[in-house]
């Protein structure tokens, strides 16, 4: 997966190149289109409520932001995925508690970044709807400190085992 | 001439596949824990496979949603799918944790 696979094409000569309004143009009128063939009143209810007003913005953002939230989504499943299987495969290389540490660390680091990646996601679709700056990722820090803490129990484990 | 909007809505599409494969990734890595603790971890390998399907059987109906949002111009974000999978996953790391710290190993 590249970079530029999850960003938007925020720049006006590819919103013109592509022949997509501009989203101040788009406002009202795609607003309306959208609402008029959302049959499902449920999800419009909810997510009216959850997305807070604001005009829609371009078809595209919207769809950019699922996507990396989707590979946030991803990558907690991986830490999960990966804690499992250092509580699974590794019980004749670490102790016990080497390994119990690890784990958690692991799937604590997927729980939080699984649960931030649903605000991340929120909290720039609603800034995209009120056509504010996007916020500051704070699961990419919470990402890297909890895996440079997962490779510094491990230097400990390598440098102090038993031979 | 390939026009990117077009496109927009298979690579999202593609996006949840590979999501739902993730999960089913981490299913059979669930999987591998049966013997250590016993039947509780079935139920997350269950739950893993349940969500990885959910995503299967709706993904249809979110690319037509997503394609027709290309050409009014805009989709509305639908929050029930993404608060779905976000839960499912911290769901599933919670449980995780609780199997790691409190369940009793078997030989």
């Amino acid at each position: 997966m590249t970079a530029h696979e999850e960003a938007p094409d925020t720049s006006a000569a590819g919103r013109e190149a592509s022949g997509v309004p501009a989203p101040a143009a788009a406002g009202s009128g795609a607003g309306a289109n959208a609402a008029a063939e959302q049959p499902d009143r449920s999800r419009r209810g909810i997510s009216a409520w959850a997305l807070g007003g604001g005009t829609e913005p371009d078809a595209r953002f919207t769809l950019a932001n699922e996507r990396t939230f989707l590979a946030w989504i991803r990558t907690s499943l991986a830490m999960v995925a990966g804690g499992i299987a250092v509580e699974a495969f590794t019980s004749e290389l670490f102790t016990p508690e080497v390994r119990k540490t690890v784990a958690v660390l692991l799937l604590l680091l997927g729980l939080v970044t699984g649960g931030g990646s649903f605000f991340r996601w929120l909290n720039v679709e609603r800034a995209m709807r009120r056509e504010a700056p996007l916020p500051l990722p704070l699961i990419a820090p919470i990402l890297a400190v909890g895996g440079a803490l997962v490779a510094a129990v491990l230097i400990v484990f390598v440098i102090w085992r038993p031979a | 001439m390939h026009n990117d909007p077009g496109l927009q809505p298979e690579r999202t599409d593609l996006a949840w596949r590979r999501t739902a494969l993730t999960l089913v990734t981490a299913a059979c890595i669930f999987l591998r824990w049966m013997p250590h603790y016993g039947w509780f971890v079935g139920t997350l390998v269950a739950a893993s496979l349940l969500v990885a399907l959910g995503i299967a059987v709706t993904q249809r109906r979110r690319y037509h949603r997503a394609a027709s949002g290309i050409g009014t111009g805009a989709v509305t974000a639908s929050v029930r799918s993404t608060a779905a999978i976000a839960g499912s996953v911290v769901v599933l790391a919670a449980l995780g944790i609780y199997t790691v710290l409190y369940l009793p190993l078997q030989h």
